[in-house]
């Protein structure tokens, strides 16, 4: 017979009725509480009618009423925070959003109080902060108070919880979340030590994000989204990304370089930096540095270190957006959610279109150079004395690029210029480049694959190629210890032959023909000749703009078969042309050239009708590889001239060696042509039998062989040079210097 | 005015009807206009209004002329227009008291009857001034003619034609001030004394739809009057609260009784249940008292003013303790049935009582309430009412005061004595009284189980003498919620 006694009656008989009757329900709770207006059951019980009923204002006005007057009531603790918990959650689900849509019933004070006390009872940080996060964006009266410290949190969370990336959490929160509620309240005062550190915590995070690689768990996902049929690019861009903690939603960056460009401009502003009013772009920024670098050295003390801060953070940033923006584009499979499909891999290489032209004019700097300094300094170079070479040769180099397979060309050539300048800058006084390699280090940019394939590709474009080797030697090491960065698609050997063409390309560079072809072989080998016609076309795009450079050109070499091929056999080419054609005689050298020049004919007619007429000077040749690869009509013509009295009766022994045949079947060639060729050596057998050592027969021989050649025409050219590239590799390398 | 009488009667009935309304519009324009005050019809117009409008016999031995059913109904058209196109409240107020004022005389049948179709058509065509007007004349009239108006009403749009329901709902958002008073007359009229009193289920649904989207409009009378304390007298109650409460207690029984007097009645299928409707409208009621303390707050009536009267919820609960006896003798059928219904009447009765007291609608301690309610049989949650609650606290603000000289007696002791009787003694406690708040202690002893034999004051010394009346009372020591639910 008590109160107590009284409401447990009253409440009991509505939760019977409730689920019979509840307007008898509620009227008995209406009742019960005008009798009892201090108990707290008999409200909860009306509030849990209503919430069940998902009835938005009425719940509201119930848990509004709890809240004043049981403040101290667990349940309703338990209640704000099923609540708030909802408000953090993106769920869509109808019990969510009717929770979501009751706690916008509460005036605004009651929602501000309810999200501090429930924020003073969260134990989780990543939760507390969410919490709290809440209130601020709700409450801007409250960032004030507490905004600084939420930061705090998260970044003492981030360096306890030991996570191995920026892109984490805590991070995220602060970047994305806290941060810009902190920089723009302009009632919170900021050391300007405390924004470089916050900008440079933002900027690290964004630049993570950006360059995130696409993770296991997605790629996982990605396949089992789109089955067999599609291919693994699309898979690549279903792939979803969740950072630790977040939800898939809130994991989620819109326009990252965007909203850190605006962090930027908001801390520029606040620490008072150099005219950087107006600066909308990376672009503006950089010329901003350029020009606020001029004066540098006429400052001292606190101007001097401020500027210094504004030149490295906007540098560092502008170098590493536009490094970006150029691997991406060079190396999108590292990216997550690039679109892989558009295109593989791209190499930056020397640019060997001129090849074709006249070997006097194309003895270009680099050889000579070479040739020179290996004269003067021998073999052993110190890399210094090659970044000096380099450094000049940096200057006035052009990109070549073929704009139909590249669409983006402009935007990538102009994020490799725009980072190489960054680096330029950050790197032209000791005190900016003190600063930005504390940066470098504390965001262990060492190890970011992207920054190094960018880094290389720089050194490459200086000239410094012996560094630049070095650097694709660590990569190749990097790249096999870390299977994740390889895609399914045998991205990985695509990988793979672009360094070794890259360091092909700067073993050239260097005048090291045998190392390049070494390179380029190893290429070659796991390459499968494409049909001819395919070539053909891309070809034909930087052909104009070639002739009129000399061959210190570089060209983005899309690392693709039919690409690499044609790559290849004009290297090999450049490799040999000045020892085919230099004063001493080397008809190994000759022939491998002629045997090169029938790709892409008749661009090298020119270069072969310089090669008849050393023949023709020479008064005989021997290249008994001859009729194994010289399918061209127009040689064979060439050459059946030189035998006759009017081309000169010259020498000409290009049969070939019937016991090299024998030994060396390839397994690489046809069933058929292997035959062919076996039955013609028997048939040469049986006339040599008959008509050794007679002139008359050799010259059988020759026109036998001729004709037989004749018919070999309509063979894939790409084939036998691939064939080529393959058999002869031994002899090729050793005929190398 | 009382001149243009010999130019209306050689002509026609309706253009002499006409030209009266003509002429009545401008008279009472120029009444206004000449700010006396009050403004008044002198009874010369009224007369010929009788005359020549009504068409009430002048005398005993002049047969009155008639109109045929075309011209009233085109009179009713003009006299639509006539209010809808004038645009002074006050003059189309003056106007419709002129013609539609009872007067207490033989003419009051035909004004009703007129009054009954001119209001059916306006709700017909949406006609809000008529509405409006006709608000106010069942504010002013004596309860029965409004109670006639909302027959007719009831009769056009209910009953005669069927479908013709959604017309009637639409008055709640042309006219909310005539909605309230139409509800109010409905109530009245339907006492659910009979078969024929008891209200049309389309009404019913319409009236709990109107009130459940907005509890507000059964105070709209009530908000819009200014209180001038002179109530005209037997006019309708300012809200239907009264009448509400009513429906709710007695439709438990009402429904009950009609069902079993009509067991083969095709009222079945399609139609709705009406429990249901019920309960959500006496919810309604509930929140409606809720939604007082603030309003007679603001009016600054809180205590002064109550809505609900005492003397009609004595009424109630006689004519309730008499559907009981009445239940009680056919419950011979399911013993389960026949309880719930009863139980269901005593709860809501309980309900209402305790909410209208609880925010000002009722002014009355709960010793009156115990009185009305004294010959009703016992039910858990009204005794719980009539006792009023347990003071909260009291345990803590004076305990070892209260249960020292008595702690020694078992307290358990006390409860087989006690007498169930005791239910209807009226004075189980007094927690009710108006001013319990400042004696706490007292409200303490009822959870005292002190022994029978002693004075459950004795611990209270220092109580005011105005209790002293207490202890004599036949008061069953120790135990003042006899009655309390077994929970």
């Amino acid at each position: 017979m008590s109160a107590q006694k009284d409401c447990e009656f009253l409440v009991k008989k509505a939760r019977e009725l409730v689920s019979v009757d509840s307007c008898a329900a509620k009227a008995w709770l209406i009742t019960a509480r005008t009798l009892y207006p201090t108990d707290f059951n008999i409200q909860y019980e009306m509030y849990t009618i209503e919430r069940n009923a998902e009835r938005t204002a009425p719940a509201g006005r119930l848990l509004y009423d709890m809240f004043i007057n049981f403040p101290d009531q667990p349940i309703v603790w338990r209640e704000i925070g099923v609540i708030t918990a909802a408000l953090r959650s993106d769920s869509q689900d109808k019990h969510a959003q009717f929770l979501r849509g009751l706690f916008e019933t509460l005036p605004g004070r009651v929602q501000c109080e309810m999200l501090l006390k429930a924020t003073e009872q969260c134990f989780n940080t990543l939760e507390k902060a969410e919490m709290l996060l809440l209130l601020l964006k709700r409450f801007p009266e409250s960032v004030v108070q507490h905004g600084l410290s939420l930061g705090e949190t998260l970044l003492d969370a981030e360096a306890s919880e030991n996570v191995d990336t920026p892109v984490n959490c805590f991070r995220k929160l602060f970047v994305c979340d806290v941060l810009p509620l902190i920089i723009n309240n302009m009632d919170i005062r900021l050391p300007a030590s405390l924004m470089q550190k916050y900008i440079l915590k933002a900027a690290e995070f964004y630049i993570g994000y950006v360059t995130r690689g696409p993770s296991a768990d997605g790629q996982l996902q990605g396949s089992q989204d789109s089955g067999k049929l599609k291919s693994p690019s699309m898979s690549r861009g279903s792939q979803r990304y969740v950072i630790d903690g977040l939800s898939e939603k809130s994991s989620l960056v819109a326009d990252p370089w965007e909203r850190l460009l605006e962090l930027l401009a908001v801390v520029g502003v606040r620490c008072e930096w150099q005219g950087d009013k107006g600066q909308r772009s990376f672009v503006d920024m950089l010329q901003r540095m350029k020009e606020l670098c001029r004066y540098l050295p006429g400052l001292d003390g606190e101007t001097r270190s401020r500027y210094c801060s504004q030149v490295v953070i906007c540098g560092a940033l502008t170098l590493f957006r536009s490094a970006f923006l150029y691997v991406s584009a060079v190396q999108p499979a590292l990216f997550q959610g690039a679109s892989g499909a558009s295109s593989g891999p791209w190499i930056l290489v020397e640019d060997l279109s001129s090849v074709y032209s006249d070997v006097d004019l194309d003895k270009g700097p680099v050889k000579h150079a070479q040739k020179k300094r290996k004269q003067a300094d021998g073999r052993e170079k110190t890399m210094s004395s090659d970044d000096e070479e380099g450094l000049g040769k940096g200057r006035g180099r052009h990109i070549l690029v073929s704009k139909t397979e590249m669409p983006n060309w402009s935007e990538t050539l102009e994020g490799f210029r725009a980072a190489r300048e960054s680096w330029d800058l950050l790197h032209s006084h000791d005190a900016l480049e003190a600063e930005f390699k504390k940066i470098c280090a504390s965001w262990k940019t060492d190890s970011w694959l992207w920054f190094r394939i960018f880094l290389t590709d720089m050194i490459v474009f200086q000239g410094q190629y012996r560094k630049a080797l070095s650097s694709l030697h660590q990569m190749s090491a990097v790249q096999q210890h870390q299977p994740g960065q390889q895609s399914p698609s045998g991205q990985g050997s695509l990988e793979h032959h672009r360094v070794l063409i890259q360091q092909a390309s700067c073993h050239y560079a260097l005048g090291e023909y045998r190392m390049a072809c070494e390179k380029l072989l190893d290429v070659v080998s796991g390459l499968i000749p494409p049909n001819q016609d395919q070539t053909k076309a891309p070809e034909d795009h930087n052909r104009v703009r070639s002739k009129s450079r000399k061959g210190n050109d570089l060209r983005l070499l899309p690392c693709t078969n039919k690409a690499v091929l044609p790559f290849c056999f004009q290297l090999m080419l450049a490799c040999f042309k000045l020892r085919a054609f230099a004063d001493n005689r080397d008809d190994l050298s000759l022939g491998h050239v002629v045997v090169l020049l029938q790709y892409d004919w008749p661009q090298g007619e020119m270069l072969f009708l310089k090669s008849v007429d050393k023949i023709y000077h020479q008064g005989s040749f021997q290249y008994e590889n001859f009729f194994n690869y010289v399918t061209n009509i127009d040689m064979l013509e060439e050459f059946a001239y030189l035998r006759t009295p009017e081309g000169g009766r010259i020498q000409l022994e290009l049969l070939p060696n019937q016991g090299m045949l024998i030994k060396n079947p390839s397994p690489a060639l046809g069933v058929e042509l292997n035959t062919l060729l076996l039955q013609g050596v028997q048939r040469m057998d049986r006339h040599h039998t008959v008509t050794r050592g007679i002139t008359k027969g050799v010259k059988e021989d020759f026109r036998l062989a001729m004709e037989r050649q004749v018919s070999r025409c309509g063979e894939n050219l790409l084939s036998v040079l691939h064939r080529f590239c393959i058999n002869e590799k031994i002899i090729i390398i050793q005929s190398l210097p | 005015m009382g001149d243009i009488r010999q130019s209306l009667l050689p002509r026609d009935v309706l253009s002499a009807a006409k030209e009266l309304l003509y002429h009545l519009d401008i008279y009472i324009c120029n009444l206004v206009q000449s700010g006396r005050q009050p403004p008044q019809v002198d009874s010369k117009t009224l007369d010929l209004i009788e005359e020549f409008i009504l068409h009430a016999p002048k005398d005993r031995n002049a047969s009155a002329r008639r109109m045929s059913a075309l011209q009233e109904l085109q009179l009713l058209e003009i006299m639509c227009s006539c209010f809808q196109e004038q645009s002074r409240d006050t003059v189309r107020q003056l106007m419709f008291s002129a013609l539609f004022g009872l007067q207490g005389n033989a003419a009051d049948e035909s004004r009703m009857a007129l009054l009954g179709k001119l209001v059916s058509m306006a709700v017909a065509m949406g006609r809000v001034p008529i509405l409006e007007c006709a608000a106010t004349w069942l504010q002013r009239t004596h309860r029965v003619y409004c109670v006639r108006l909302a027959q007719v009403l009831v009769d056009d749009y209910c009953s005669m034609v069927p479908g013709s329901v959604p017309t009637l709902q639409n008055i709640h958002s042309a006219s909310p001030r005539f909605c309230c008073q139409f509800i109010t007359a409905v109530t009245t009229l339907y006492d659910l004394t009979t078969e024929e009193l008891t209200p049309p289920i389309e009404l019913l649904q319409m009236i709990v739809s109107w009130i459940q989207e907005d509890p507000r409009l059964v105070l709209i009378t009530f908000l819009n009057t200014p209180l001038t304390g002179s109530q005209p007298i037997n006019s309708l109650d300012v809200t239907p609260l009264g009448g509400l409460v009513r429906w709710c207690v007695k439709a438990p029984l009402a429904y009950k009784t009609d069902k079993k007097q009509t067991p083969t009645h095709e009222r079945s299928e399609n139609v709705p249940e009406v429990g249901p409707l019920f309960s959500t409208l006496h919810l309604s009621v509930l929140q409606v008292l809720m939604l007082l303390p603030n309003i007679l707050n603001e009016k600054g009536l809180f205590g002064r003013m109550g809505l609900l009267q005492l003397d009609s919820l004595a009424a109630l609960t006689s004519e309730l303790s008499r559907l009981l006896d009445q239940a009680d003798k056919h419950a011979h059928a399911s013993a389960a049935d026949a309880h719930a219904a009863p139980q269901l009447a005593l709860d809501r009765l309980a309900q209402a009582l305790q909410v209208a007291k609880a925010n000002g609608a009722l002014l009355c301690s709960r010793e009156d309430m115990r009185a009305i309610c004294s010959r009703l049989p016992h039910n858990n949650l009204l005794q719980l009412v009539l006792s009023g609650p347990v003071m909260y606290y009291n345990n803590i603000h004076t305990p070892p005061l209260a249960f020292s000289p008595h702690a020694a007696h078992s307290p358990i002791a006390s409860h087989p004595a006690l007498p169930t009787h005791a239910a209807h003694s009226p004075i189980a406690s007094h927690p009710a009284l108006p001013t319990h708040a400042a004696h706490s202690p007292i409200a303490s002893h009822p959870a005292l189980p002190t022994h029978p034999a002693h004075s459950p004051h004795t611990p209270l010394a220092a109580l005011p003498a105005s209790h002293a009346p207490y202890p004599a009372q036949p008061f069953i020591t120790g135990m003042p919620f006899p009655f309390r639910p077994n929970h």
